[in-house]
């Protein structure tokens, strides 16, 4: 039967663009599907309207939302609608997805993430299961990440270092910020060992893509040099200059179809004209990102699938992660330091790069010995605006005039703020799922997720043992005000699971290889098929993963047809 | 890594505070801001309601506003400098902006002008500086009075610290007095976000 496509793969981001890098790179045609527009760089600037004050790379919530559903009184759990909240579940519409946006923290996951369970053994409450692959499946996948997505930084002896299969990474570190040292000082004083952190952006051009330029505005922007790795840059512009690969922006997916036999036969999706458009292929990759994936399946019923395809077995949607822990901060004071030491700490542009993972594990006497992970250092964002809204209130009163502008010097003039953030595990709970709300619909008319988003206490327990390290380091780098705070609210851009993957049909959704048990042309490849989600920033082992997984569809469609370009 | 946090109100961000501390404190704003949008609640900034004067001309209440908030001063910019009511202008134009907001931005101008008019018997761009910071004091006792002017404040620090091109920070005098660096490529014509192919 004669396909518009070998391979259609819904999303764009980075469990997308793996996928169709690779698919294109071996000769088949590849279908990208994305719901927003297709941005380049000459459209990304450092903007802080656009990035984080407007929905501008995201959906206006009225248009498109999310309700979530949190712990209340006594028991209950309260729905809220974001688009009443404005609690934006959203991060980044557009070709590449929220890979666009992010800070590029490229920590590989640790052979222990791969057998919590059977390493620590169960918790009450919590649905922790042991992956059906090894670390050893994953490292050649990393590996290729950092090659061709383009990682920099050192790989040093390091007490709790991952085994690579390559001996370094292949471009050095950006240029680092003089606190980077100050930092190293301090946690030597304390007996801590900081590793300097791999970063998934270009020290020096490559790969058609320019350096980074050390704007010093990296998180939440879009990359205006094409240095940071963004699946758009790094992979999709690849795919798409082989001639095999069509990216489709403003088409956004609303249904999966499928036949008597429990195959996918199309998909149909909301044209930027309005018009619904179908298209088929040989092979179906869903990649959302993991909140989105959960629903568009969910919403796919068919005749073979009453509840959502490859959901006969009630697993869809279930188990969803963020990421546990919290952020602190101390304030570096010009009066503490001299001339030279106020004009190191006012640079802008270069990276701190230093993160603590002494407490991957650890033996604590109220927890035992646990999962722990890492802490993350990183200088205060530095839009002004929102810097500026702390300035407006004092003592619960609003503050103008004058006062105000005193106050706007204090908070801009005389200190610069250092943050940590702390990243462990988030347990997966039979109360942290995605399902379709009955009321809530699109502008399409579609269902919107119902998020439920509970926290397994134990989460926090663990962040606030890394926290109080955190607090220790700056409080040895002489910050002052120094405070954190560790919480059950969910990190919106951190997101995984809901199809965790699994040897068996009723306790996952997917197999090993990310196809669905259920449907033998359906893959997943974003970070839904994570079963627990270690304690590192997703996006790596996401990368990793989908590269995985494309080497899976080549195979199940007979190998390369073209010779690798 | 960033990690999102979530929302205080429309445009404010907080590390992680209570759960339901904060989500009740959010839809309670969000409330008050429709309701006093839709303007079916009275006693809005503490006063009766008045019958809506189709002719009220909001933007020279609000110019007196906005330099009450950011007065100039010799060695730094007050709203005048900044052109905070061009960029406020711009605000009210844009459809990335709620509607409900930028018709509170605009209504609120006209609610003021009536308490004054009671506790003066004067509109409030006759009044003097020192009454005019009694009356902003006064209507903060009000949940809306204190959510607009709350309000205008953020979209006054937009004016004072986002990128030249949006019509405000002239000349970036807002981050010359703060010291500010900020990044680059800054946005500027055909790359501001209306302009954007989205």
């Amino acid at each position: 039967m004669s396909r518009d496509f070998d391979i259609c793969v819904i999303g764009s981001g980075a469990g997308g663009g793996p996928v169709a890098y690779s698919l294109a790179k071996a000769g088949y045609s590849v279908l990208v599907l994305e719901k927003g527009p297709w941005l380049k760089e000459q459209h990304f600037t450092k903007d802080e309207l656009a990035c984080c004050r407007r929905s501008v790379y995201t959906p206006e919530l009225r248009d498109e939302q999310h309700v979530i559903e949190e712990a209340g009184e006594a028991g209950a759990w309260a729905a809220t609608a974001t688009a009443e909240s404005g609690w934006n579940f959203w991060n980044g519409n557009c070709v590449g997805g929220s890979s666009n946006f992010m800070s590029g923290y490229f920590h590989r996951l640790k052979p222990v993430d791969f057998k919590l369970r059977s390493t620590f053994g169960p918790i009450a409450g919590a649905n922790i299961t042991d992956w059906p692959i090894g670390y050893g499946d994953l490292e050649p996948y990393y590996d290729r990440v950092e090659r061709l997505v383009g990682v920099s930084g050192r790989a040093a002896k390091h007490a709790n270092a991952e085994p690579r299969s390559s001996s370094d990474l292949p471009y050095p570190p950006t240029v680092e910020h003089p606190i980077s040292s100050r930092i190293d000082q301090a946690a030597a004083a304390l007996g801590f060992h900081p590793l300097q952190v791999p970063r998934a952006i270009l020290s020096q051009p490559a790969m058609g893509r320019r350096s980074c330029e050390y704007s010093g505005f990296c998180g939440s922007f879009g990359c205006s040099s094409g240095a940071k790795g963004s699946a758009r840059a790094a992979l999709l512009d690849h795919a798409v200059a082989t001639g095999r690969c069509e990216i489709r922006p403003h088409a956004k997916v609303f249904r999966i179809s499928s036949d008597a036999g429990g195959r996918i036969s199309s998909v149909d999706y909301h044209a930027r004209d309005g018009s619904v458009q179908r298209v088929d292929a040989r092979i179906y990759v869903v990649a959302c990102q993991a909140i989105e994936t959960s629903r568009l399946l969910l919403a796919s019923v068919g005749a073979r699938f009453a509840n959502g395809l490859a959901n006969n077995h009630a697993q869809l949607g279930r188990n969803l992660l963020f990421s546990a822990g919290g952020a602190g901060s101390g304030d570096m004071d010009f009066s503490d330091h001299d001339d030279a030491g106020i004009a190191a700490l006012r640079q802008v542009g270069p990276f701190v790069n230093r993160a603590l993972d002494d407490w991957y594990t650890f033996d604590e006497p109220q927890l035992g010995h646990v999962k722990g992970g890492i802490i993350e250092f990183l200088w205060d964002h530095p839009n002004a605006v929102v810097r500026a809204e702390n300035a407006k209130w004092r003592d619960g009163e609003l503050v103008w005039g004058k006062p105000l502008k005193r106050q706007l010097e204090t908070w801009f003039r005389t200190d610069r703020t250092l943050n940590f953030e702390v990243f462990n595990d988030w347990l997966p709970n039979d109360n942290c799922f995605v399902a379709l709300d009955k009321q809530v619909r699109d502008r399409w008319g579609n269902p919107v997720a119902k998020v439920r988003i509970g926290a397994h206490p134990h989460d926090q327990r663990v962040g606030r043992v890394l926290a109080e390290k955190g607090e220790q380091l700056l409080k040895q780098l002489g910050a002052r005000r120094i405070s954190s705070s560790v919480g059950p609210a969910p990190p919106p851009n951190l997101q995984a699971g809901g199809c965790r993957f699994g040897t068996a049909a009723e306790n996952s959704v997917l197999d090993r290889d990310c196809r669905a048990h259920e449907v033998e042309n359906l893959f997943v490849s974003d970070g839904s098929f994570m079963p627990t989600g270690g304690s590192v920033p997703y996006t790596f082992t996401i990368y990793a993963n989908s590269f995985r997984v494309a080497d899976r569809i080549i195979a199940q469609l007979g190998g390369p047809r073209a010779a690798p370009s | 890594m960033i990690r999102r946090s979530r929302p205080v109100a429309t445009h404010n961000t907080v590390r992680r505070p209570e759960l339901m501390v904060w989500r009740r404190g959010l839809v309670s704003r969000r409330r008050f801001l429709i309701e006093a949008a839709g303007g079916s609640v009275g006693l809005l900034f503490g006063l009766n309601p008045a019958a809506a004067r189709s002719s009220f001309d909001p933007w020279p209440t609000l110019d007196a506003v906005l330099v009450q908030l950011l007065p100039s001063e010799p060695d730094s910019p007050g709203a005048a400098e900044i052109h905070a009511l061009d960029y406020l202008r711009f605000v009210v134009n844009d459809t990335k902006v709620d509607r409900e907001q930028r018709d509170f931005i605009l209504q609120g101008n006209q609610w003021l002008d009536d308490l004054a008019k009671e506790r003066h018997a004067q509109p409030f761009i006759a009044l003097g500086s020192d009454t005019r910071d009694r009356l902003l004091r006064q209507i903060t006792r009000t949940a809306a009075g204190e959510n607009w002017l709350s309000t205008l404040l953020s979209y006054l620090f937009e004016a004072l610290l986002t990128a030249p091109a949006y019509g405000g920070n002239t000349d970036r005098i807002g981050w010359r007095w703060l010291e500010y660096v900020p990044g680059f490529p800054l946005p500027g014509p055909g790359t501001r976000y209306p302009e954007l192919p989205l």
